[in-house]
């Protein structure tokens, strides 16, 4: 035999060899695999039979539409609505992670565009020395002011959101009570949502590596409470209820005011509900 | 078919096989049961635990507070605005955060600022407060001044005999005082004098003359005699003639005073003393009192502050020569 014929030979063995460990071990990963693919058929099954109420035993998502109000002409920019929201979930206390912020829109005599600041400029920022707490500094004290207002900001739970639209994993989803929320568990991370959405409402945890929005306190809403921000408003500029209830406040509301949306040229259909606000506002 | 395109397709199936068996396997068992997302996710996030719990949480240890709080003008913002997030309190949290700094805590709110509405009441802090935090005159769960004017509820007649007995020797048989230094009571809102007593007797304020008398008072000659004054008429006090000092004074009042005393020195709100027709030597002696610390008021400290001798002669000069209010409406206690 030649030389190279048995150098042929050894390798297709040595192969051969190869292949049958890969084989055994396949074959017993099949076994356990069988095991668990016994119980999770039982656990399938089950999860798809039991019914009730969800999410909670006390609270059907299906009975209820809830909707968001926000009268500007009420508020007065004291950003305690900023303040309870981080508080209550937890937002990284920084001038740049927020579910809800506050926009401050001032025409000056003879200028024809709006300026426009938040809690998060650093001026603002200066004027309460930290990151941690916010308050709007009196920079147009002095100012030959012609028109002047805030308007609150927080995430329109879209009735076609294009965030959802976009989410390559199902992590964010809309719910029957027409809530947009986000599953940190199955959030890649990979910031589609944050650009999708056209009013900024999305921001990334770089601690965790998952976006985050406002969620009108899901935790909150579900157990028969108000959203945080609404709660802590001093002068009632947020509304909140379900619009199934024809005497809920938001209900009333809608019904008595002129309300808009935000950008409703983008056919996101908006359930943030604005009064007092100029065309300027997007 | 020839064997390789068997072979191939076959290899194809199996792995779309594979595939399927492992997305199936894979995938949270809750996925899909509403849609494309884990039905789990949401009673998880429902289940997160909130931080905020609403008056009613506060109610049931803090009573007599929440009483207060919700028959005043702050009943639009809950405990939790101001003193932050109950959860854990008073299990894990002993005590919540009593805000120290009020002028910064307040100001959120009601530093004037373009933007805010016409109703939102609103100061410019450079001359609100003189410096002086909030609190000292603002009860924050019942804001509103009137909130701490002192209750009256005396019987004239009795306080008319103390009066004879005790007072009308200085104040005048009338209330109307027969002296420029000494001020006349005829017309006073009771619910200052009621405080103002209160102070001699406690010896918060003190008097060579004043609180000697103050303190044989009982709380209840207090009230009488409260009553008894407010029930007087003023009108029998000679409104002085205006002079030159008075016209400079009317300025001044109407930048410095006037908010909480009134324009012709009749305020709205029965915890100030009605200044108009007010001896002017009283004033003067008064005004210097509260510039020296002498008197102890904040409101008055950081007012009398930027007043020089000759202003608060020109102010005692103007409010001296206000004529106090008709009989029918300085009779009325408010």
């Amino acid at each position: 035999m030649k030389k190279e014929a048995i150098t042929s030979l050894v390798a297709r063995r040595s192969f051969l060899r190869r292949i049958g460990a890969a084989a055994a071990c396949a074959g017993a990963v099949a076994t356990t695999g069988a095991l668990g693919v016994a119980k999770k058929v039982a656990a399938k099954s089950k999860a798809a039979s039991s019914g009730g109420s969800f999410p909670t035993p006390d609270y059907d998502w299906s009975k209820r539409r809830w909707a968001f109000g926000v009268d500007a002409t009420k508020c007065i920019g004291c950003l305690r609505c900023v303040e309870a929201c981080k508080t209550e979930n937890g937002v990284p206390l920084d001038a740049s992670h927020f579910r809800t912020w506050v926009e401050r829109y001032v025409y000056l005599e003879g200028e024809r565009n709006a300026r426009i600041d938040s809690q998060s400029d650093p001026r603002n920022i200066a004027a309460t020395g930290s990151g941690k707490e916010y308050r709007f500094d009196n920079r147009y004290k002095d100012a030959k002011v012609e028109k002047a207002f805030f308007v609150p900001k927080l995430c329109n739970q879209c009735e076609h959101p294009p965030c959802v639209q976009v989410c390559p994993t199902g992590a964010t989803y809309r719910t029957k009570d027409g809530v947009v929320l986000i599953d940190h568990k199955y959030c890649i991370g990979c910031q589609y949502c944050v650009q999708a959405c056209p009013y900024g409402a999305r921001y990334f945890i770089h601690e965790k590596g998952v976006t985050d929005k406002c969620n009108w306190c899901y935790h909150r809403i579900t157990r028969g409470m108000q959203p945080a921000c609404v709660e802590v408003c001093p002068v009632n500029a947020r509304i909140f209820g379900d619009r199934n209830d024809p005497a809920s406040p938001i209900s009333q509301f809608i019904r008595n005011n002129r309300v808009q949306v935000l950008r409703p040229e983008t056919g996101n259909a908006p359930n943030c509900f604005y009064v007092g606000i100029d065309k300027e506002v997007s | 078919m020839p064997k390789h395109i068997v072979r191939l397709i076959s290899l194809m199936v199996a792995g779309l096989v594979v595939a399927l068996i492992a997305k199936w396997y894979f995938t949270d068992d809750s996925f899909y049961r509403f849609g494309h997302f884990r039905a789990d996710s949401v009673a998880e996030i429902a289940a997160r635990e909130p931080a905020f719990q609403t008056p009613r949480y506060c109610q049931s240890c803090h009573a007599e507070r929440y009483a207060q709080w919700s028959a005043n003008n702050h009943k639009t913002v809950i405990c939790e605005t101001c003193h932050g997030a109950a959860k854990g309190h008073p299990q894990e949290k002993a005590k919540l955060a009593i805000p120290a700094d009020t002028r910064k805590l307040c100001t959120l709110c009601h530093e004037a600022m373009p933007g805010r509405p016409r109703t939102q009441p609103q100061v410019a802090l450079d001359w609100h407060s003189g410096g002086q935090q909030c609190i000292v005159c603002h009860n924050p769960h019942a804001p509103k001044l009137a909130g701490v004017v002192a209750a009256v509820a005396g019987d004239a007649a009795a306080g008319g005999k103390k009066h004879a007995a005790s007072c009308a020797s200085c104040h005048g048989a009338a209330g109307i005082s027969p002296n420029d230094t000494w001020p006349s009571l005829a017309g006073q809102s009771a619910a200052y004098l009621v405080r103002i007593l209160g102070a001699y007797k406690s010896g918060d304020q003190s008097d060579v003359m004043m609180s000697p008398v103050a303190k044989t008072l009982g709380d209840s000659d207090i009230q009488n005699l409260a009553a008894y004054y407010a029930g007087l008429s003023c009108k029998a006090a000679p409104g002085e003639a205006p002079t030159d000092d008075a016209a400079a004074g009317k300025i001044l009042a109407a930048k410095n005073c006037a908010a909480c005393h009134g324009e012709t020195g009749i305020g709205s709100n029965p915890a100030w003393p009605r200044l108009a027709g007010q001896k002017s030597g009283y004033l003067v002696n008064a005004l210097k009192a509260f510039r020296a610390g002498l008197r102890k008021d904040p409101m008055m400290a950081g007012i009398t502050r930027g007043l020089s001798d000759a202003d608060i002669d020109n102010l005692a000069a103007y409010y001296a020569a206000q004529s106090c209010e008709p009989v029918a409406q300085a009779g009325k206690t408010p």
